[in-house]
């Protein structure tokens, strides 16, 4: 209980702080913020309407209260370029962004899990040579690049999936919602499955010599229960950890992927919002990817607890 | 008697098996470093070098069409008749010279603070760890974008600081370099933590060496090997950053090129022409395995655990 008090303290400061530095960076460079907010060339009723209602006449630190305020009860404001509320901007846009990082962990844990297990069980065999090859050119091949080598052998030599993709949620029509995600999700997934299975293999290297893995064996279990059950539980923490390291990596990488394939989702907005100088949009984005990074890392933080029983009981570790 | 031999005869064992054990990965290493020397030279002296055109000449009979890959254009022309291999040459002096100098910034500032949270430990650590977790906390291309974006609004308002005036290239470095800040705090930090309990810091301890001597001359050379592989790991990284923000618009002004930016150039005509698009990849790929290759044998060799960023 104590080390979820602790880390709820830590999670509160690293949240405000962050938080407040997306705003101030988001004031960098604009002379007249409510000119910027209500979105360039505006009459002065207008400024004066945008300037009462996001509190720009008070110090920076009211205004963030009262802006932070806003965004956690997702009344974002109204984007007078985009012509929409940043709250629906979320409600339209989030749901591709979520589809491309849940379908990239997921084939990045269906590359990492068995690959990651199977060099570990048979270290140094020629699998275990050729995955790491493998898992190392995948390391050093940018996002950027096999999304633009993938998108034109698969969508401009031969055409089997669109160029410009589309928003079409799985439970509409499966086949067309594979058909945009397909080539997204791969360009980070393997990505992400390659960093995992050598972070596994190393892990699960040195669960494998534990005392309780040779009991096990010892006891007349069977290789594959050992291994897939008692082996993998002990190794979780380090994938866990990784997983939730590398969130902020995959949103980056999701950006990059929303330009290549065109698809619409959030981070293609915030290109476009930095672009256009819409400060209202800009901000509300970055700071909800930077919230995502904040508050997974602090759940992974409580779950950590929750798997290694150690970590509850801070003493127990001095 | 026998035991001695028998001790000498098992170290020398170990030393061949260890020895035999690392063998098999330096080539990579070694034709990585090849691939760069090439390409580091190429950048440096485009200039001079004869087969080497000017990145914006076009060549008059290739004027507003792309060539394939040939004799004469080894990687072929664009749509405006310029040289893609000419282009990929001048491309890597500016993605180099951005990546080489952010790692070396992130280095300074990052091993200042790992070695003083990593040494002093307490408050300063405390102090240190909570900067590196914000810092963190930031995805990098969002971070990147949003203080690239920024610092041009800046740069337009006509802001500067005496002679100094934020054009994109500083902006870039500025990103990158804060961007490799946290993770380099970390490793210099979790290193110096375990040298600073080894004995001969604790001898020369004992022995009345001043705190500055200790950190300069008895944990900072220890730290070198673990910072050199860093460094070409975090080369790695930078590279792939600069070319994602080159790619989405946000680094070097236009008419520079840069990898990233020739990607996204030409990748609307994709369909007529792969070659100026496909040929900045695979040299950005090339470049970014070979400075991995490196950084992975450096902290092979010197043993060094915690250099992956």
């Amino acid at each position: 209980m104590r080390y979820a008090l602790s880390r709820l303290l830590q999670f509160l400061f690293v949240f405000i702080v962050v938080t407040f530095v997306v705003l101030a960076i988001s004031r960098i460079g604009s002379d007249a913020p409510a000119r910027d907010l209500a979105g360039g060339a505006v009459s002065q009723q207008q400024i004066d309407e945008v300037t009462q209602r996001y509190h720009l006449d008070q110090p920076l630190v009211v205004q963030y209260a009262y802006w932070l305020k806003g965004f956690v009860t997702f009344d974002m404001g109204y984007s007078y370029i985009q012509s929409q509320d940043v709250g629906d901007m979320f409600r339209q846009r989030l749901p591709v962004t979520l589809f491309i990082g849940f379908w990239a962990t997921l084939i990045g844990l269906i590359i990492a899990v068995p690959g990651g297990v199977y060099s570990a069980y048979r270290r140094d065999g020629w699998s275990d040579k050729a995955m790491s090859f493998g898992s190392f050119a995948m390391l050093s091949l940018p996002a950027l690049v096999l999304g633009v080598i993938l998108s034109y052998l698969l969508s401009v030599r031969f055409v089997l999936f669109p160029l410009i993709g589309n928003y079409v949620a799985p439970w509409d029509d499966p086949w067309q919602h594979f058909r945009n995600f397909f080539l997204p999700s791969i360009t980070l997934g393997v990505g992400l499955g390659a960093i995992w299975t050598r972070i596994l293999r190393t892990d699960m290297i040195v669960t494998l010599q534990s005392d309780y893995i040779m009991l096990a064996r010892a006891k007349g279990m069977s290789p594959r229960r050992v291994l897939w059950v008692h082996a993998l539980r002990g190794s979780v923490l380090s994938l866990l950890t990784s997983v939730a390291i590398n969130i902020g990596a995959l949103i980056g990488g999701a950006v990059v992927v929303e330009e290549i394939f065109s698809l619409p989702g959030v981070g293609l907005r915030l290109v476009e919002s930095v672009q256009t100088n819409d400060l209202l949009t800009l901000q509300a984005i970055a700071a909800a990817f930077v919230v995502a990074v904040v508050v997974i890392n602090f759940i992974v933080d409580l779950l950590y607890a929750v798997v290694d029983p150690r970590i509850r009981h801070v003493r127990a570790l001095a | 008697m026998t035991v001695t031999i028998d001790l000498e005869q098992a170290i020398a064992e170990e030393a061949t098996t260890r020895r035999r054990r690392r063998r098999p990965g330096s080539l990579g290493a070694w034709l990585g470093a090849a691939w760069l020397l090439l390409i580091g030279g190429m950048a440096v002296f485009a200039d001079y070098l004869p087969f080497v055109r000017g990145y914006a000449q076009q060549v008059p009979y290739a004027r507003n069409f792309a060539v394939h890959p040939g004799s004469d254009f080894w990687f072929g022309s664009d749509q405006l008749g310029r040289d893609v291999f000419a282009r990929c040459i001048y491309g890597a002096r500016v993605s180099l010279l951005v990546a080489i100098s952010s790692i070396l910034v992130g280095l300074t500032v990052g091993g200042v603070l790992g070695l003083a949270a990593g040494y002093f430990r307490g408050k300063t650590d405390r102090g240190v760890s909570i900067v590196a977790d914000c810092l963190l906390a930031f995805p990098p291309v969002v971070i990147a974008i949003l203080i690239v974006g920024r610092l041009d609004a800046l740069s337009e308002t006509g802001f500067s600081v005496l002679w100094w005036h934020p054009t994109r290239t500083w902006s870039v470095v500025i990103v990158l370099s804060l961007l490799s800040i946290a993770p380099i705090t970390r490793i210099v930090r979790a290193q110096t933590l375990s040298l600073s309990q080894r004995e001969f810091v604790v001898a020369a301890r004992s022995i009345g060496a001043n705190r500055r001597r200790i950190l300069l001359r008895e944990i900072l050379p220890n730290l070198v090997p673990a910072m050199i592989s860093v460094a070409f790991t975090g080369i790695a990284i930078l590279l792939v950053a600069e070319g994602t923000l080159a790619f989405l618009g946000y680094s070097v002004k236009v008419p520079t090129p840069t990898w990233g930016y020739l990607i996204n150039e030409s990748r609307p005509k994709l369909r007529d022409a792969w070659w100026p698009t496909i040929f900045p990849c695979l040299m950005l790929f090339l470049t970014v395995v070979s400075f991995n290759l490196i950084g992975d044998r450096i902290a092979r060799h010197f043993d060094v655990k915690e250099a992956a960023l």
